[in-house]
């Protein structure tokens, strides 16, 4: 993306000092952020840590009880806003009876429409798509909820641990078509606690405790850590963030 | 075989038990409440049947009839003006039946009439007991003992005959049930399909996405609505036109008006499971609350039971419930060939659209709550 573009157009998500506690656990003590139009972010951080609270948050399924949350420039929950909104939930939340286009088209038309060949092809399930969702693999119905979540063309794209269980070939296909959308101007919020995978994001944030405790590209990270590997760099910031 | 193992697994469900207070009330309070109400339905004094009775006054055996019938403990009955006002008042439901004791006819015979609403069938059993009785007493009071050696009075053979205002005498149990139970089936079975199949939404993950969208909720409770009850119109048309042609149930009234009134209770059903299934986690949970949700309105509804016969405080909870109006409705139309003129179902139907908006608002209204 060129500095022109980030110059004119708003940040996709600002956050700043979200917070919102459920009974005992403070999910976001706090979290402070910015992600620029056409950037692909990954959330990273083990489990618990507060990346699907954020992402929920990010399309009004959770209110915060402190702090302020923009999307697309405009304060959540909004729900006209999530027209442009596309969101994998970390279940594979499908309708198991419907075929994968039947899926597709349900979820592009309560988004006011989307196209449903582009999406399939684009998850390489066009030639299953006359399959019974049930019968897919469980991979196959990880990419079937990916083309579910962006068939009607979203601004943002939140994808909550989106290739889990897809294999490491396809995986990387499904990346390239991420960076070809996010060049293309669509912003992608990726949460995952796995490092490679987390490599491949423009930008990072570590969160841990419902903060994020730190936030650059992959290799601001490896530097502010002092380390060669991102998984060393995640302890590493994740002790340092303890003892603050 | 182990005994270890074995008791593994009994050990094993009990300590489930233990952590599902919910199965437990089921097992533990619902046969209590159901039962109870049985008693309270099946084991009370349930108010006389009020009966007018029509007849003369001159001393003759038809007065010592009637007026052995007005002292008749079996019946509440009090002396009327005249057979027509008694019918008037049987249609208003204000009398259960009308007794006529004329004086007896050119062939010497007495026939005494009973007039019944012919929608109850605990007054058609009672009312003719009575009667019968009533002749006996009253055949006492009038004539006095015979001297031995005299010879017998003649007495006027007695021929009772039993009269139906509505349905006439041919109705049997099963036109008297099969109406409202078509309106109970159908509300029932769309509960229990919508309220399983909302809270499949909700276990898949789908209901999730669905208010990640720009869905309304209300766009979801009445998306669900019109599909299910689409549905049930199907299944509506097919339990109607079964019991109308096949099992030829007796109906007066039209045929669309009661098509109207299954489609009022199939949209209270469908609102009634996304409400209720708010209140469930798992589909095994949305089963548990059939005996809570469904007994006690087949119980009450006024079915089995009029309403008119329960105790009192049984009748206030009767009164709230909707399928209460459903049954009594069905009753109106199929039975006595009511319309919408009729205030009754007029009456019934604006309880249950009120009931079917009550419903989708809160159903609606929890949804929300769930989000945030």
């Amino acid at each position: 993306m060129t500095a022109a573009a980030t110059a004119s157009t708003r940040p996709a998500i600002e956050a700043r000092d979200v917070r919102k506690r459920f009974g005992a656990v403070q999910a976001l003590a706090g979290v402070t952020l910015s992600v620029p139009t056409g950037m692909v972010y990954g959330l990273l951080g083990p489990n618990g840590a507060g990346k699907t609270t954020l992402i929920r948050a990010l399309v009004g399924l959770v209110k915060p009880e402190e702090g302020e949350l923009r999307v697309l420039g405009q304060r959540m929950p909004d729900r006209e806003i999530l027209e442009r909104i596309g969101y994998m939930t970390q279940a594979t939340a499908l309708y198991a009876d419907l075929t994968a286009e039947e899926n597709a088209r349900f979820f592009a038309a309560v988004h006011g429409g989307g196209d449903v060949e582009a999406a399939l092809r684009f998850v390489n399930l066009w030639d299953r798509r006359a399959s019974v969702t049930s019968k897919l693999s469980g991979g196959m119905r990880t990419r079937l909820s990916l083309a579910c979540a962006l068939v009607h063309r979203p601004d943002l794209l939140l994808l909550d641990e989106p290739t889990v269980g897809v294999d490491p070939q396809l995986r990387a296909q499904l990346w390239d078509g991420l960076r070809e959308m996010a060049a293309g101007g669509t912003t992608i919020i990726v949460s995952s606690h796995v490092m490679d995978e987390a490599e491949r994001a423009d930008r990072l944030g570590l969160m841990l405790d419902g903060r994020v405790l730190a936030e650059g590209t992959v290799a601001d990270l490896l530097a502010l850590a002092g380390t060669d590997r991102l998984e060393d760099a995640f302890l590493r910031l994740s002790a340092a963030g303890l003892d603050r | 075989m182990s005994l270890r193992r074995t008791f593994a697994i009994t050990g094993r469900l009990m300590r489930q038990f233990r952590h599902d207070r919910r199965t437990l009330a089921i097992l533990f309070v619902t046969p209590l409440l159901v039962l109870a109400l049985f008693a309270a339905l099946f084991r009370t004094d349930v108010p006389l049947p009020t009966v007018g009775v029509v007849g003369p006054a001159d001393g003759s055996l038809s007065a010592a009839i009637a007026d052995a019938l007005v002292a008749s403990d079996a019946v509440a009955a009090s002396r009327i003006e005249s057979a027509d006002a008694g019918e008037a008042r049987l249609s208003d439901r204000i009398l259960d039946a009308v007794v006529v004791v004329p004086a007896p006819g050119s062939d010497g015979v007495l026939r005494p009439e009973i007039v019944v609403e012919g929608t109850n069938q605990r007054v058609a059993g009672i009312v003719p007991g009575a009667l019968q009785q009533a002749v006996g007493a009253g055949m006492a009071a009038f004539a006095p003992p015979i001297p031995s050696g005299a010879p017998a009075p003649s007495i006027p053979r007695i021929e009772p005959v039993v009269r139906s205002l509505y349905g006439g005498s041919e109705l049997d149990a099963l036109d008297l049930l099969g109406g409202p139970f078509i309106g109970l089936l159908v509300f029932l079975l769309v509960y229990v399909v919508t309220s399983v199949s909302f809270l499949r939404e909700r276990s898949a993950g789908t209901l999730e996405r669905l208010m990640a969208s720009p869905l309304r909720r209300t766009e979801i409770v009445v998306g669900y609505m019109i599909g299910f009850t689409i549905v049930a119109l199907v299944q509506a048309a097919e339990v109607l036109g079964f019991g109308l042609l096949v099992l030829k149930l007796y109906n007066a009234g039209s045929v669309w008006l009661i098509f109207g009134l299954e489609v009022l209770l199939a949209v209270g059903a469908v609102s009634l499971g996304i409400f209720l299934s708010t209140f469930a986690r798992t589909e095994f949970e949305a089963v548990q609350f059939i005996p809570l949700v469904v007994v006690p309105q087949v119980l009450l509804s006024g079915l089995l039971v009029p309403v008119s016969s329960e105790p009192g405080w049984l009748q206030v909870i009767s009164n709230v419930l909707p399928l209460t109006y459903a049954v009594d409705a069905l009753r109106e139309v199929m039975l006595r060939g009511a319309g919408l003129e009729s205030g009754i179902v007029l009456r019934d139907v604006a309880v249950l659209a009120g009931f079917c908006v009550l419903v989708i608002v809160a159903a609606s209204a929890t949804l929300r709550r769930e989000v945030a």
